[in-house]
């Protein structure tokens, strides 16, 4: 045998087995993708509707307005028996390469998919399905909560649009824990 | 963020610059070693013969088979890259263990568990108990057969590369989805559902599966077409019966696993095959059942072969019915083909299939037992030399008696109900893994260490301290799992109930002797390398070879 061989590895066994290890415990990259911190809660229902997201109504894309550190409780509806996703990504483009997340709904009509998220930083984003990105996108606006979002009750700054199809749920107060932000979700 | 962008394109083709020149280099290194192998007259054979002397020859570890496509050299290629594997997928499960000592996750988050869980399992399985088989098979056919014509090199190594690079998909793709990849959380590409890149996952297991299913019809070509004519049928070695039992247990089931997985990519693009509303998600299930009970049984039959051919030589006789353990093999190979709905009893198959199925997984401990007894009864009548591999063999004969026992109870629809999704589980084939397929593959690295290192012994001290550390690991973490188990301890979850500290944290330490012991062989290994040659190369599992 090769003298270097032995030796050689075991390095590699060792290497190996550690460098996969902390391949495997390592956060993923864009830590903003983990959902933020919350006290309180809103649900926001969508349907998954070729013509639009709230596809009964005048306006079918709604621009939503929401604060950080909301719990957004996204319910997704399946109406037309058509493969749809809802897709969330920073910026007023569409695009995956940096999407907040993205969900297939399947395409079985009544088909209800919760998705909660709660978002860290202000800004504009889009959210829109994948299968029907003309017809079925949207705004979201995050505004800022004063005080990291410990003032649950303020009144948001402008209004949903559209308020028929998509319904709010009164903001219900969670304190805060300071616990991992991950453990809230689930 | 040009800048940054510019320097890991530059480190990353730096590294991959790297690669290729040491490929270059390891090519070079191979044909000399080649050339230093053959001698001077037959390095000047055409490939096939030469392949052929190669695969007949004794052969060491060397990093020039990866540059060799003989038949032992596809062998070494896949021992050492199983074994690395074992080693990666060992520590993601030390790791768990440790996150697991605080019933709330402390060390490790419910993501990352659930990363360690699936690259824990989905490496063992598919890395390192594939991978360790299809290395023995290799290595050893070629000696057991008598060899005549190796001509698959090509074919052999392609697989390998591809079994290679499904392992390293595997390992970057970081999926949450757990090794059976269940619709529809593989498809949920987030860091909370199946992980972003949990196709990768399904493409890496795609590549082993096709490489076990060709190097599979390879087997079957090379003993039923290309053995020595001096060897028949009845009295082939039943390590070489054992590889037909699992070839042909592959060749039927793992296809299917391959198309569920790509119906699954699919559905990444195109949810049409495994909709979560319409009931078909159960059809994944069943797909993946109909290979994955299989795969346990791919694990263990050859570890039966091995125990076959190594149990007789440590105990000074002839194995105690050469012919039972034939049928016993074959049976495995047809029972176990009709016993996968064991596993969904809990999911919706309708009474009648569960009791079809129970009764079938009732039936398949017959065969088991008939190799149980077998081995009994040729300890029974020889007289039974302590060395290392052989108190592997017998660890591994009581933990299959127990995890075999544990499966019977499991497979009672009643007592399923009552159990499935508890630890009770994976203390079942934890006992069989680490037992029966992980110690006897051990066993047998240690009876080919010799002919591996090129002449040395190893520690037998040190070897000794590695098999009563294994064993003590083994037999605390999956006998407290057993308990805790019944008792209700819901298994793959990154946390607990407070009540289940107990059995969690005896499982801890149980693992932490495990690895500690592994741990130890990799240590004896480097020791006794570099020991001076102080033995022939010969080794019982290939004496029969006349190179």
């Amino acid at each position: 045998m090769n003298k270097a061989t032995p030796i050689a590895l075991f390095l590699v066994v060792l290497l190996a087995a550690g460098g996969s290890f902390v391949w495997f415990v390592e956060q993923p990259s864009s830590t903003s993708n983990y959902s933020a911190t919350y006290n309180s809660t809103k649900e926001i229902v969508l349907y998954a509707n070729a013509i639009g997201w709230n596809y009964n109504s005048s306006n079918p894309n709604p621009t939503l307005y929401e604060k950080t550190h909301v719990l957004l409780e996204f319910k997704v509806i399946e109406q037309d028996n058509l493969p749809h996703t809802l897709t969330v990504n920073p910026g007023t483009n569409e695009s995956t390469s940096n999407d907040v997340f993205n969900v297939n709904i399947p395409a079985v009509t009544g088909t209800i998919v919760w998705l909660n998220w709660s978002f860290a930083n202000p800004g504009t984003y889009t959210y829109w399905c994948e299968v029907h990105p003309t017809t079925m996108v949207g705004r979201l606006v995050i505004n800022a909560s004063s005080s990291n979002g410990t003032n649950a009750s303020a009144v948001p700054t402008m209004q949903p649009q559209s308020p028929s199809l998509v319904s709010y749920s009164n903001s219900i107060y969670q304190p805060v824990s300071s616990r991992d932000a991950n453990d809230e979700v689930w | 963020m040009t800048l940054g962008l510019t320097f890991e394109l530059a480190v990353f083709g730096s590294f991959i610059a790297l690669l290729i020149v040491m490929g270059f280099l390891l090519y070079y290194f191979a044909v000399d070693y080649k050339r230093n192998l053959l001698g001077e007259v037959s390095s000047a054979l055409p490939k096939k013969e030469s392949n052929t002397v190669l695969s007949r020859m004794k052969r060491e570890l060397s990093f020039s088979a990866f540059m060799m496509d003989d038949s032992k050299s596809i062998g070494i290629r896949y021992l050492i890259t199983s074994l690395v594997l074992f080693f990666i997928a060992g520590l993601a499960g030390i790791g768990m263990r440790i996150s697991l000592w605080f019933p709330v996750p402390s060390f490790l988050t419910p993501v990352q568990y659930n990363i360690l869980l699936t690259a824990h399992g989905t490496l063992m399985l598919y890395g390192w108990a594939t991978g360790s088989i299809l290395g023995m098979a290799y290595y050893l056919l070629p000696s057991s057969v008598k060899l005549k014509n190796d001509s698959f090199g090509v074919v052999s190594s392609i697989m390998y590369w591809m079994f290679l690079v499904g392992s390293l998909f595997i390992i970057f793709s970081k999926s949450t989805a757990t090794w059976y990849f269940y619709y529809p959380l593989v498809d949920q590409l987030t860091a909370i559902g199946g992980g972003q890149y949990s196709f990768a996952t399904l493409i890496g297991v795609m590549l082993i599966l096709i490489a076990t299913t060709v190097s599979s019809v390879i087997f079957l070509r090379m003993i039923f077409f290309d053995r020595d004519p001096s060897i028949r049928l009845s009295n082939m070695s039943l390590f070489a019966w054992s590889v037909v039992s699992t070839a042909f247990l592959i060749i039927a089931s793992a296809p299917v696993s391959i198309i569920a997985n790509g119906f699954l990519i699919y559905d990444n693009i195109n949810p049409i095959f495994f909709q979560a509303g319409n009931g078909s998600a159960l059809g994944y299930a069943i797909m993946f059942w109909y290979w994955g009970h299989p795969l346990v049984y791919v694990a263990v039959i050859p570890a039966f072969g091995l125990i076959y051919e190594m149990l007789p030589r440590f105990t000074g006789t002839k194995i105690y019915s050469y012919k039972s353990g034939v049928l016993s093999l074959l049976m495995l190979m047809i029972l176990s083909g009709t016993v996968w709905g064991h596993h969904l009893f809990n999911s919706g198959l309708g009474t009648v299939w569960d009791l079809i199925f129970s009764t079938t997984s009732f039936i398949v401990a017959v065969p088991s037992a008939i190799s149980v007894f077998n081995w009994i009864a040729t300890m029974w009548v020889g007289r039974v030399k302590l060395t290392v591999p052989m108190m592997f063999i017998i660890n591994g004969i009581i933990d299959f008696i127990i995890g075999g026992v544990s499966g019977v109870m499991l497979a009672d629809v009643g007592a399923n109900q009552l159990i499935h999704g508890t630890y009770a589980v994976t203390s079942h084939f934890h006992f069989i893994f680490l037992g029966l397929t992980t110690g006897v593959a051990f066993a047998a690295i240690y009876v080919l260490f010799p002919t591996l290192s090129g002449g040395r012994n190893y520690n037998v001290p040190m070897a000794k301290v590695h098999f009563y550390l294994s064993t003590i690991g083994t037999i605390v973490m999956s006998g407290f799992w057993l308990v805790g188990g019944f008792a209700g301890m819901p298994r793959r979850v990154a946390g607990y109930f407070g009540i289940f500290q107990t059995y969690q944290d005896a499982a801890a330490v149980g693992g932490v002797i495990l690895g500690i012991g592994f741990l130890i062989f990799l240590i004896n290994f480097l020791y006794s390398a570099y020991k001076p040659v102080e033995t022939n190369t010969s080794n019982i599992l290939e004496e029969e070879v006349t190179s």
